[in-house]
């Protein structure tokens, strides 16, 4: 089990009650290996967005077991899953989600800070993080100052700030123009090729295309699970 | 970490000032009320308590029957009842006492460029005028105090020197008290309608001029100055001992120390003290349900963010000690402003209400101490804290994914 970073054991995600009851994810069944580049496929609506929230741990199963890194975070509790998403998770938004008072290179340390990095180390790994993802001039630029794609670089920047296990993208490139749109998938390429595991949700085939598996999720079931 | 915290608090801040502008005014108001408040409330203490301290060697006999105010002269009402030249020659047989001053009362008529008006009238030892009345805050406003062997002489209180007449009475002027002609030596200053009001309304002259015009020699008050204020207490209960021994009825005589009035007096303002507070502490109040309603709203628009942070790993008391950091940079902003405020206001409102409550002749400055700045400083911190403990558990508790989707 040790080669897999995630690994799903029968999740089930139902919200509501009673008749109203929808069940957004059925018996997820779903191992990940370390180092792996996949794309969570589906139409709006199908339960992908509801799996990366799982996988994020910015939600909890309500039932079957979650492993990320051997550790079952189904059963953790607020402080225990704001652990896990500072420790082990990159997290990049459709929106970017950059805080609008920061300048770029305090939004990567940031995510630094809670995890209690000394703060001259904090800004020299920024640093670097952002001369990797090509920013190195805009730094103090605030998030309002750069451009879509630029802003979801500085996003991929500050997910990479804690070394996480994983890397989360939510449509990447869906608020980005289409040549920003290759760049931030190149970076995210690159990431991958130095051992991260990526997955990305995109309904984008061509976003999808350049992923070794692809997962289909359609209402709420895995329907594939392909290499390319 | 909690300066992280503390930077990113104090970003929010600087993206809503207006906002927060106002907030902080209704800290700063609140705060200011205190420091001003307690200020006023303090050197009403000192100035009441300093003025009394400097006479608590006195002690006061009266009858019963009559009321007498602190300075000796509040001698008034229909008093039937008098002292005996057996009462002080009693007195002067206690020992520890260093002076006796009997104070003989009663009414005339004065006459004043054909105009007629009751006056008080004291008459008393001249050479211990300036003792009993000299003091710096009572003192005269005008000419001199009588000396040993005047005749035909008066000092006269502020009110009778400026207010009974249609024309002022200066110093040297001639009035006519029950049809005799008198000179006046000297005015008073004007006490106002603080405790010590004895001198405005009165007439002082020697006893023997008293005499020459009432044909009384009817002692109403003893003045007495004890050589050891330790036994001021204890030789009041003695001569109030003695008096009534000879006038066979207890609770004739009335002995006031000026350490038992300091007391009541002391009372008095530590009430007047607890109101202001409570009003100064009614404005607070309202300033933090400002801070609270600002925090509030912060947090809501906030949620996104909120979300966002919670989503890259800050724990909830992250997210608190942000909300609590907001709060109380603005409680403590706020309230450094109201101290300023606070001592420039005390002592604009002092300055005021020495000229319009306590008359020319009594100061009240504002004592604005050390423990009441810290006092006011915790006060402003404590505020802020509790007044965002709310909102900043609201924020804490917030689910990351739905504050991340929040809009």
């Amino acid at each position: 089990m040790d080669e897999y970073v995630i690994v799903t054991e029968n999740i089930n995600k139902i919200y509501g009650k009673g008749d109203i009851q929808v069940n957004a994810l059925e018996n997820v069944n779903i191992n990940i290996k370390k180092g792996e580049y996949i794309a969570i496929i589906g139409p709006s609506g199908s339960g992908k967005s509801t799996f990366m929230n799982l996988l994020g741990c910015l939600d909890k199963p309500t039932s079957g077991k979650l492993f990320i890194d051997n550790t079952d975070v189904s059963k953790l509790n607020e402080s225990e899953l704001a652990k896990i998403r500072r420790e082990k998770i990159g997290f990049i938004f459709q929106k970017y989600n950059l805080l609008p008072t920061l300048s770029a290179l305090e939004n990567v340390a940031l995510a630094m800070s809670f995890a209690g990095v000394s703060v001259k180390e904090r800004y020299e790994r920024a640093e670097k993080l952002l001369d990797m993802v090509g920013l190195s001039k805009r730094v103090t630029h605030k998030p309002s100052e750069l451009s879509g794609g630029e802003q979801q670089r500085v996003a991929i920047a500050r997910a990479l700030a804690n070394k996480p296990s994983i890397i989360l993208a939510d449509e990447p490139t869906g608020n980005v123009d289409t040549k920003g749109g290759w760049k931030i998938m190149d970076i995210l390429e690159e990431i991958n090729k130095q051992g991260e595991t990526v997955i990305i949700v995109t309904h984008d085939p061509d976003v999808a295309k350049r992923a070794k598996w692809v997962i289909r999720i359609q209402d709420g079931v895995v329907s594939a699970h392909v290499a390319r | 970490m909690w300066l992280d915290n503390f930077k990113i608090a104090f970003k929010n801040i600087k993206e809503r000032k207006s906002r927060v502008f106002l907030t902080f005014l209704g800290i700063a108001i609140g705060i200011m009320a205190i420091v001003a408040l307690m200020a006023i409330g303090e050197g009403m203490q000192e100035a009441v308590v300093g003025e009394l301290s400097s006479l608590s060697d006195t002690v006061i006999v009266t009858t019963a029957d009559v009321t007498a105010g602190p300075m000796g002269g509040g001698i008034s009402g229909a008093n039937t009842n008098y002292f005996s030249q057996r009462d002080i020659d009693d007195i002067g047989r206690i020992g520890g006492i260093e002076s006796i001053d009997p104070i003989l009362f009663g009414y005339v008529l004065m006459d004043f460029n054909d105009e007629i008006q009751y006056v008080s009238v004291l008459g008393m030892n001249p050479g211990r005028m300036s003792e009993i009345f000299g003091i710096e805050f009572l003192g005269l406003e005008s000419g001199e105090f009588i000396k040993e062997g005047d005749q035909n002489r008066c000092v006269i209180g502020y009110n009778v020197a400026h207010e009974y007449f249609d024309s002022d009475i200066h110093v040297g002027s001639k009035i006519i008290l029950n049809d005799k002609n008198f000179y006046v030596n000297g005015i008073y200053k004007k006490q106002g309608a603080g405790f010590s009001t004895e001198t405005d309304d009165y007439v002082h002259m020697t006893e023997r001029d008293f005499e020459k015009l009432t044909g009384d020699k009817n002692i109403s008050g003893i003045f007495i100055r004890v050589e050891n204020v330790g036994d001021a207490e204890f030789i009041a209960a003695e001569i109030e001992y003695a008096i009534d021994e000879n006038h066979g009825e207890e609770g004739y005589a009335n002995a006031i120390t000026m350490s038992s009035l300091l007391e009541s007096v002391q009372e008095i303002i530590g009430i007047i003290q607890i109101v202001l507070i409570g009003i100064a502490a009614i404005a607070l109040v309202v300033a933090s349900i400002g801070i609270m309603n600002t925090m509030l709203t912060s947090v809501m628009e906030r949620t996104h963010e909120i979300g966002i942070m919670k989503a890259i790993g800050a724990r909830n008391t992250d997210v608190m000690s942000i909300f609590l950091m907001e709060g109380l940079i603005i409680s403590l902003i706020g309230g450094v402003a109201g101290i300023i405020f606070g001592l420039i206001g005390a002592n604009s409102l002092g300055s005021a209400s020495t000229s319009e409550f306590m008359g020319p002749g009594m100061s009240l400055e504002p004592v604005v101490t050390i423990s009441s700045i810290i006092m006011s400083l915790s006060i402003a911190i404590f505020v802020g804290i509790l007044s965002s403990l709310y909102p900043a558990r609201k924020a804490a508790k917030m689910s990351p994914i739905e504050a991340v989707r929040y809009e």
